[in-house]
C-alpha cells in the first residue's frame, strides 16, 4: 500500500459553449513516504489538473473518474464531502508563484493561524506562537506575520504559502510550478528550502512543473505528461540517459546546457493535440520523429521497460 | 534556466470573426436571443403603426376610461382614444427619442474615449476629468434642470439626454482603445506611416465594435427609461405622444381613482418590456465579450464523479 | 497615516465637483436668454421692496462675473433667494422637503440593500441552476420597470391598505407623538417599498458579480485547500473581498435614488424635495428649482466621497 496512489484518474470539462475537454486520460502513479515524484510536460498536457485532481480541487464544470488512494483509502470517491477532510493534514499543496495564495484583505499570520485553528493543530496564542515559527523556518522574520500579502515581495509570498502548507504537518506535499514568475535567484531559494523542508520533515513531493532541471534536481522520479496522459515514468536518471519515448528525448535534448556554448537549442515543432476531440492512434505522432505505421493507429499503453515505463510502440519492436 | 517548448496554450475554441461574435453570442444565450426578438417585434410594431393601428390616434372612439372589451381589448384612456392605438403610436416616439438620444450620446461618448484612449496624455488626462464631472453629478436632476429651462420640445429632449449618457460609453470606449491600440498591428500601421485617423477606422473601430454595441444597446434602455421620467413630469414634448405621455396622462386625470388601470398598467409594462429586452441583449453581450467571471472556486455544485465501471489500472 | 494622499485627492475632488455644480448651476440659470429665468428677483406676489431687496442682493443689475462672484458669496451664507410660490427664502423651503425626504429614502435604501445583498449572494452561491436564473431575472425585470410606473402599480395594487397619497392624514387631530410617527410609517410604507423594489434588482446585479469574481480569485481556491469548509470561506474570505466592489458601486446607484426620490415623491405627494423638485418645474419657480439641484448635487457629491472613504477604510492595498 502506497501512501499516495492515482489510478486510472480520468477528468473532463464541460466547455463554455458545448463540447467536452477531455484533459486528464488515465493517469496513474504511486507514491511511497519521503518520494519525490516530478510531473513535467508542457502547459496544457493535464499535470495541473492531475494536481488538483489529487485534492479534488476541481471546479463544478469537471467530471472525474477513477481513484485517488491515500494510505489505501479512495478519497475522491464520496466527491468533495469525503476529500475534504484529507485537505492540508494529509496532502497539502503550494500553487504558482504568479498565484495569490493570500486573501489580500487580512494579514498573512491570520490566514496560517486559520489552517492551525480550523484543523485543531492550536489555538489563540500557541496558533499564533507556532506561525512565528513557521516563517522563521522558512527565513521569514516572525514579526512579519502582522503584515499584508501584498507587503511582501513574490519570493517572500511564494516562502509563507510554503509555511502555511507545513502548517499541520502533511504527509505529502504538492507543488504546482512553485517557482514560476519568481526571478532566477529567488527560483533558486525556494528549490532549496524546498529540497531542505522535505528532507527534514521526511516528505512526500508532487511537484509539478514544465522546467526539467527543477525536476533533475529536486526530484527523484519523474512522470512526463502528454495530451492528458503519462508518456513516460521512471527514475530521473534514466529518463535524461536512456530514454524510452520519443517526446522524452527530445525535451531533455531541447534543455539548453549551460556549459554548452553556442550549441542550437532545439525546439519540438508542431503543438500538442487538442483535447476536446477523441484521439486516433498515438497522441504525439504528429510530432514524433520515429513514427510509423502502428502509431497512426493504436493508442500506445504505459508498459515497463527496463526499470521505467513507457507508452510508445518503438519499445515492442525488436532490437 | 527552462527549457525551449512550445506554448501552444490550453485548448480554446476556435476564434469567430469579430462580426460573428455578436450574433454567435445572441444564438448561444437564450436571454439575448428572447431580448432581441421582443425588441425587434415592437420595433416592427411601431415602425408599422400607421398602417396597422386600429383606430386613429385622435379619433375618440368611446367614453372617458371606457373599459376594455372585444373591440378595445385594452379601453379607452382619458379621451375615449383607444389604448392599443396609443401604444402603437407612443411606442414609436420612445423609441425615436430613445435611439436618437443613444446616437447623439454615441458620438459624443465615442468621440471623447476614441481620442482619450489613443493619443493618452494630457487629451487622455483632461478628457477624463471632464468626465469625470459629469459621472459625479446627478443626471437626472441635471436633466430636469435643463429641460425645465430650455423648453419642451422633441428636439430639445433628445439633446438633453444624449449629452448626458455619454460618459459610460467615453469610459468604456477608452479603456478598449487603449488596449487595442498597444496590438502589434497598430505599431505596425503607425511604422508604415499610417495616418491616425486611418488607423482608428481601419483598425481600432472594427476591434471595439462587439463592446460598442453591448453599450449602445443599455444605453437604449436607460435613454427611453429617462424619456418617460421627463414626460412624467411634464417636461416631455406637448404636441407627441410617447409612452411615457400616456402614463404621465393616466396620472393627472385621475386614472388611478378611477379605477381605469388599463391606462396605466400597458404603457408602463411596455415600457418595462422595452427596457427588459434591452437590457437581456447588453447583459448577454458584455458578459460573453468581457469574460471576467470565470468559473467560481466554490458554489453549490460540486464537481461530478463517474461511476467506477470495474476495470482494472491501466498500468501495466 | 496610511494613505494621506488617497483621502486628501478624494476630497479634493468632491470640492472640485461641487464648484463644478455649483458653477453649472449660474451658467444654466443665469445665462438663460430672457429674464424668466434668470431673474431672481420675479417673486410673485412680492412687495417691491423685497424685489428691490433682492436684486441688490445678488446684484442683478450687475455684470455676469460679478454676478458670479456675488452668487458665490450668497451661496456660502445659505442665501438661495426666494421661493416664486411662497414668497419664502428657498433654504427653508429645501430644509424642511429634506427633512422629510431623508426617512422615506432611508427606509426604502436599507431594505433594499438587504434585499439586494441577500438575493445577490444566493445567486452567486447557486451559480447555473433554476434558482440563479430566477433570481436574476426577476432583478432584471424590477430593474427595467420605469419607477413612477411601479409606484402605481403599488397604488393600485394596495389601495385600500395603504395610503396612496401625502405624509400625513390630515384628519388626525392633535396626535401624540407616538400616534404621528405611526401614521407616518403607515404613510411612508409604499413610497418606501417603491424605492426599495427599484434599487433591489439592480444590488442583485451588483453583489452577484460582486460575489462571482471574488469567488474565482486564487485564494479562494487556497482556502478550500485549506480544508476549510465552504460556509467559512464565504463568511471570511469571499463576503468580505466582495464589499469592497459593492460598496463603490452602492455609491455609483446614488444618482438612480435621486431620480427614484423625483419620481416616487411625485407620484405619492411626499412632501420632499423630490415633490419639491416636480412643483418647481410645474409652477416655474427657478430659485426653489436652483436650489434643489444644488442640494441634490451636494448629497450625491457627498456620499460618493463618503463611499470612496469606506472603500479605503476596508481595503488594505491602498497606500500612497
Amino acid at each position: 500500500m502506497s501512501l499516495l496512489e492515482a489510478r486510472g484518474l480520468e477528468v473532463w470539462f464541460d466547455l463554455e459553449g458545448g463540447g467536452v475537454l477531455h484533459a486528464v486520460q488515465g493517469v496513474s502513479f504511486a507514491l511511497e513516504p519521503g518520494e519525490r515524484l516530478g510531473l513535467v510536460g508542457e502547459s496544457g498536457c493535464g499535470k495541473t489538473t492531475t494536481a488538483l485532481a489529487l485534492l479534488g480541487l476541481l471546479p463544478p464544470n469537471a467530471e472525474v473518474a477513477g481513484e485517488v488512494l491515500f494510505r489505501g483509502e479512495d478519497v475522491l470517491r464520496g466527491g468533495e464531502e469525503s476529500v475534504r477532510p484529507h485537505r492540508w493534514t494529509d496532502v497539502a499543496m503550494v500553487f504558482q508563484g504568479a498565484m495569490n495564495s493570500f486573501n489580500p484583505v487580512r494579514n498573512v499570520g491570520a490566514q496560517i493561524v486559520e489552517a492551525l485553528e480550523f484543523h485543531g493543530v492550536a489555538q489563540g496564542a500557541a496558533a499564533r506562537a507556532r506561525t512565528g515559527r513557521l516563517l522563521e523556518s522558512v527565513g521569514i522574520p516572525a514579526d512579519r506575520a502582522r503584515r499584508f500579502p501584498h507587503e511582501f515581495s513574490g519570493g517572500m509570498r511564494q516562502r509563507a504559502a510554503i509555511a502555511m502548507a507545513l502548517a499541520c504537518e502533511p504527509s505529502v506535499l504538492v507543488a504546482d510550478e512553485p517557482t514560476t514568475a519568481l526571478d532566477v535567484m529567488v527560483q533558486a531559494q525556494i528549490l532549496e528550502l524546498l529540497d531542505a523542508l522535505c528532507r527534514d520533515f521526511g516528505l512526500a513531493l508532487v511537484l509539478v512543473t514544465h522546467d526539467l532541471p527543477v525536476v533533475a534536481q529536486l526530484c527523484d522520479r519523474a512522470a512526463v505528461m502528454y495530451a492528458g496522459e503519462i508518456v513516460e515514468e521512471g527514475p530521473v536518471e534514466r529518463l535524461y540517459h536512456s530514454p524510452r519515448h520519443p517526446y522524452t528525448r527530445l525535451l531533455f535534448a531541447a534543455t539548453p546546457d549551460l556549459s554548452d556554448d553556442g550549441a542550437p537549442v532545439a525546439s519540438i515543432p508542431g503543438a500538442p493535440p487538442r483535447l476536446d476531440r477523441p484521439l486516433v492512434g498515438c497522441p504525439f505522432r504528429p510530432r514524433c520523429d520515429r513514427a510509423f505505421g502502428r502509431c497512426a493507429e493504436e493508442r500506445p499503453l504505459l508498459r515497463r521497460v527496463d526499470g521505467s515505463r513507457a507508452a510508445c510502440h518503438l519499445n515492442d519492436v525488436p532490437g | 534556466m527552462s527549457v525551449a517548448l512550445q506554448e501552444p496554450g490550453l485548448v480554446e475554441a476556435p476564434r469567430p470573426a469579430r462580426r460573428r461574435a455578436v450574433w454567435q453570442v445572441v444564438r448561444r444565450r437564450p436571454s439575448a436571443a428572447i431580448g432581441l426578438t421582443v425588441l425587434v417585434t415592437i420595433i416592427l410594431v411601431a415602425l408599422l403603426a400607421p398602417l396597422i393601428a386600429p383606430y386613429g390616434l385622435h379619433d375618440e372612439v368611446g367614453p372617458v376610461f371606457g373599459h376594455p372589451s372585444w373591440s378595445h381589448p385594452l379601453g379607452l384612456d382619458d379621451g375615449g382614444i383607444d389604448m392599443v392605438t396609443l401604444l402603437m403610436w407612443g411606442a414609436r416616439i420612445s423609441l425615436v427619442v430613445g435611439f436618437a438620444a443613444t446616437l447623439v450620446s454615441m458620438l459624443v461618448g465615442g468621440a471623447v474615449g476614441v481620442l482619450a484612449g489613443y493619443f493618452g496624455r494630457w487629451v487622455d488626462v483632461v478628457l477624463m476629468r471632464i468626465t469625470d464631472y459629469f459621472i459625479a453629478i446627478p443626471d437626472v436632476p441635471l436633466m430636469i434642470v435643463v429641460a425645465a429651462i430650455w423648453g419642451p420640445s422633441l428636439f430639445h429632449i433628445v439633446m438633453v439626454i444624449g449629452l448626458l449618457l455619454w460618459t459610460s460609453t467615453a469610459r468604456v470606449i477608452r479603456a478598449q482603445v487603449k488596449s487595442v491600440r498597444e496590438r502589434v498591428y497598430v505599431q505596425r500601421a503607425r511604422s508604415i506611416g499610417a495616418g491616425h485617423l486611418r488607423i482608428i477606422f481601419r483598425h481600432v473601430l472594427p476591434q471595439i465594435a462587439p463592446l460598442l454595441i453591448a453599450n449602445t444597446v443599455l444605453t437604449i434602455a436607460v435613454a427611453i427609461f429617462d424619456e418617460t421620467a421627463l414626460s412624467f413630469l411634464g417636461l416631455g414634448d406637448p404636441s407627441r405622444i410617447s409612452l411615457g405621455k400616456v402614463i404621465q396622462n393616466a396620472f393627472q386625470r385621475t386614472a388611478v381613482s378611477s379605477g381605469a388601470w388599463w391606462a396605466i398598467v400597458p404603457p408602463g409594462a411596455l415600457v418595462a418590456i422595452l427596457i427588459l429586452s434591452c437590457s437581456l441583449i447588453g447583459q448577454a453581450l458584455e458578459d460573453a465579450l468581457n469574460p471576467r467571471l470565470r468559473v467560481a472556486h466554490l458554489g453549490a455544485r460540486r464537481f461530478r464523479l463517474r461511476p467506477l465501471v470495474g476495470r482494472g489500472s491501466e498500468a501495466v | 497615516m496610511r494613505g494621506a494622499d488617497y483621502v486628501i485627492k478624494r476630497t479634493g475632488f468632491a470640492v472640485v465637483t461641487v464648484l463644478v455644480a455649483v458653477t453649472l448651476n449660474f451658467l444654466l440659470f443665469r445665462l438663460a436668454p430672457g429674464s424668466a429665468v434668470s431673474n431672481l428677483s420675479r417673486v410673485p406676489h412680492a412687495t417691491q421692496e423685497t424685489r428691490l431687496a433682492l436684486k441688490r442682493q445678488f446684484g442683478l443689475d450687475k455684470s455676469k462675473p460679478e454676478q458670479y462672484v456675488i452668487y458665490l458669496r450668497e451661496l456660502v451664507h445659505g442665501n438661495l433667494g426666494i421661493s416664486f410660490q411662497n414668497s419664502q427664502p428657498v433654504w427653508k423651503n429645501l430644509k424642511s422637503d429634506l427633512a422629510n425626504t431623508i426617512p422615506m429614502v432611508l427606509l426604502g435604501t436599507v431594505f433594499s440593500i438587504v434585499l439586494g445583498t441577500l438575493t445577490g449572494v444566493i445567486a452567486a452561491w447557486r451559480r447555473g441552476t433554476a434558482v440563479e436564473h430566477a433570481t436574476v431575472t426577476t432583478a432584471l425585470a424590477f430593474y427595467s420597470m420605469p419607477t413612477h410606473w411601479l409606484a402605481l402599480m403599488l397604488v393600485i395594487l394596495f389601495a385600500g391598505w395603504f395610503p396612496s397619497g401625502g405624509m400625513v392624514n390630515d384628519f388626525l387631530i392633535d396626535p401624540t407623538w407616538f400616534q404621528h410617527i405611526k401614521d407616518v410609517l403607515y404613510h411612508m410604507t409604499l413610497p418606501a417599498l417603491t424605492l426599495a423594489l427599484v434599487l433591489y434588482g439592480q444590488y442583485t446585479l451588483i453583489v452577484r458579480s460582486a460575489m462571482l469574481e471574488t469567488l474565482g480569485e486564487d485564494y479562494i481556491l487556497t482556502a478550500r485547500a485549506k480544508g476549510l469548509r465552504p460556509w467559512t470561506i464565504v463568511r471570511r474570505h469571499a463576503l468580505r473581498n466582495a464589499l469592497l466592489p459593492i460598496s463603490t458601486l452602492i455609491a455609483l446607484s446614488l444618482g438612480y435614488i435621486v431620480a427614484g426620490a423625483i419620481l416616487i415623491e411625485t407620484v405619492f405627494s411626499w412632501p420632499g424635495i423630490g415633490r419639491g423638485v416636480y412643483e418647481a418645474v410645474i409652477a416655474r419657480d427657478y430659485p426653489m428649482l436652483q436650489g434643489a439641484f444644488l442640494v441634490l448635487t451636494l448629497s450625491v457629491v457627498f456620499f460618493n466621497l463618503v463611499a470612496d472613504l469606506i472603500y479605503f477604510k476596508l481595503d488594505p492595498r491602498i497606500t500612497s
